[in-house]
């Protein structure tokens, strides 16, 4: 069942001559966590990388962090260099207990991550 | 004015208690207006070229209209005697032609008062077991005489308002039987989950013990676990930990990773071996689409001669453990760089050793306690949990399960998430006038 979904959204943007940015937005439990797997699964994994918004996220449980990290690991497998933007400091503290600080790019704005890409 | 008697009073009879029976089962009365009813009521009027025309269902002692036309303002009027509490008395076409000319019909209260209405015609909405509902109607201010045809479709209105009704109680009972059928999914996997945990911890030489499991939702399960169990030489092996995911998969989870645990340490009781271990058994079992994780912490306790335990514990993506000292001191027992077990390609878990001496304890707990958000907003976190032990002074296992289930009560639904709390004190050394705390 996703009949949660509404509490979360995924808008992806295609940055020109950039990266594809996904902006996740409200709540990603297990309820919602389909949709950005989705989202993950459709978006074109290049050279010119992937940005994952996360600054309107309000809410992540320990199934979407099992998406984020499938993230990772198709960034893993295509060579995409991805990039987590605007984690707030809770979320922060969540990925630091399991370790995920180290897994993951992460950059304070998705302004920072596209500026970051071009270089 | 004259009024037949068998017209005017309600049968109160075992065939009026049925009817009503029926109305109750379609629980249609008192909902909100309706376009498909609506319809309904404005298509009589236009077959009858009326001005007014109703979907009416008769209650015990009121005829409530389900949807009306060209009737301002009117919702429900009493049974008394009157033009729809005589027409379910029928089972076919019920029709006034003059209602100025009939006494019974005299008696409703839209022909005596506004908006005065002299002609009517009615056919039952009848369930398939001849039970009549209500009528589907159709009034106007001048006497007049309806064709054959018009009583005809009339009766095919009043089939498809009850059509509709049963098309809408057949969903009605679709959603509640699979709002069942996932309730008792839920039980099933809470039970499930309820024999995941040892029913009682065993008695440690030496050591006092306790745990706990605290439910967030009765209707999201949580995968939270911990256990306590002896290695042949002497030692015993606990841990601690929280699958991803709710419900029956992560219960299936839950059952595996304790399992592997326990498997693991007996081969090999280092603490990131047996972290390492359960990594690769996860890896085998979720690979592909599906992929799962657990975060936990694994220990090894020695006792020691001068009653102290020496603990070494390693952590897979797991908060601190803390240590209550013998000063009250609250000391965080860090495996911070460990990381998450199942998912990553090369993780790392993080081995740390301390020592509980006679008067100390020590809590691992799940994360759905510092992640729990306090009444101003914020998370609890390490820090909340640190003051909260600082504050309370444990000293026994007991006294700390007591205190951070305190503190759980407090949060109430600031708690979001299943914690498993195990707490492990060495006792006190006895003193002249307090054989022991507990």
């Amino acid at each position: 069942m996703i009949e949660n979904e509404h509490l979360l959204t995924v808008t992806p943007h295609q940055m020109p001559a950039g990266p594809l940015v996904l902006r996740v937005t409200g709540e990603l439990d297990h309820h919602s966590a389909p949709l950005l797997s989705r989202a993950v699964d459709d978006a074109a994994f290049d050279d010119t990388g992937v940005v994952l918004d996360l600054s309107g996220l309000t809410y992540c449980d320990s199934t979407g962090i099992t998406v984020l990290i499938g993230a990772y690991q198709r960034s893993q497998r295509t060579g995409a260099p991805l990039i987590l933007a605007g984690v707030n400091p809770d979320q922060m503290r969540v990925f630091t207990v399991v370790g995920l600080d180290q897994v993951f790019t992460f950059h304070p704005s998705t302004e920072a991550a596209v500026a970051a890409l071009a270089k | 004015m004259t009024v037949s008697p068998v017209r005017t009073v309600p049968e109160a009879s075992a065939d009026e208690a049925a009817r009503l029976a029926a109305v109750r089962r379609y629980r249609i009365l008192d909902t909100p207006p309706d376009g498909a009813f609506d319809r309904i009521a404005a298509l009589a009027a236009r077959l009858f070229d009326a001005p007014m025309a109703t979907v009416s269902i008769v209650d015990t002692d009121r005829v409530w209209f389900k949807a009306v036309h060209g009737l301002q303002g009117v919702t429900e009027i009493d049974r008394g005697p009157g033009l729809c509490a005589s027409a379910i008395l029928r089972g076919e076409p019920y029709v006034v032609p003059d209602a100025g000319a009939d006494a019974g019909a005299f008696a409703d209260p839209l022909v005596r008062g506004e908006p005065g209405v002299r002609f009517y015609a009615a056919a039952p909405i009848t369930t398939a077991d001849g039970q009549r509902l209500g009528t589907v109607d159709v009034l106007d201010t001048r006497p007049r005489r309806p064709t054959e045809d018009q009583l005809q479709a009339l009766q095919d209105l009043a089939a498809l308002v009850m059509d509709e009704l049963e098309l809408r109680l057949s969903a009605m009972r679709t959603v509640a039987a699979e709002r069942e059928r996932r309730a008792e999914a839920e039980r099933l996997a809470r039970a499930l989950q309820r024999t995941l945990l040892p029913p009682a911890l065993p008695e440690v030489p030496g050591l006092h013990a306790a745990a706990a499991y605290h439910t967030a939702s009765p209707d999201e399960v949580g995968g939270d676990f911990y256990d306590l169990f002896p290695l042949n030489d002497g030692r015993w092996a606990f841990f601690l930990g929280d699958v991803c995911g709710k419900g029956a998969d992560a219960a299936a989870l839950t059952s595996l990773t304790r399992y592997t645990l326990r498997a693991a340490a007996i081969y090999d009781p280092d603490p990131c071996a047996a972290l390492a271990n359960l990594d690769a058994v996860l890896k085998g079992e979720y690979q592909g689409s599906d992929p799962r994780y657990c975060t936990a912490v694994f220990g090894v306790l020695r006792p020691l001669p001068d009653g102290s335990h020496a603990i070494t514990l390693a952590g897979g993506g797991h908060p601190s453990a803390l240590a209550v000292r013998g000063d009250g001191s609250v000391e965080p027992i860090s495996t911070m760089g460990g990381q998450l077990v199942g998912m990553l390609p090369d993780p790392q878990f993080v081995r740390t050793s301390t020592r509980l001496r006679p008067g100390e304890s020590l809590l691992l707990y799940t994360d759905g306690l510092t992640e729990a958000r306090t009444a101003g907003g914020t998370m609890l976190g390490e820090d909340g949990l640190t003051r909260r032990l600082t504050a309370t002074a444990p000293r026994t296992a007991h006294e700390l399960l007591d205190s951070v289930e305190g503190l759980l009560r407090q949060l109430g639904d600031g708690v979001s998430d299943d914690t498993a709390l195990l707490a492990l004190s060495v006792p006190p050394p006895p003193t002249p006038r307090i054989q022991e705390n507990r």
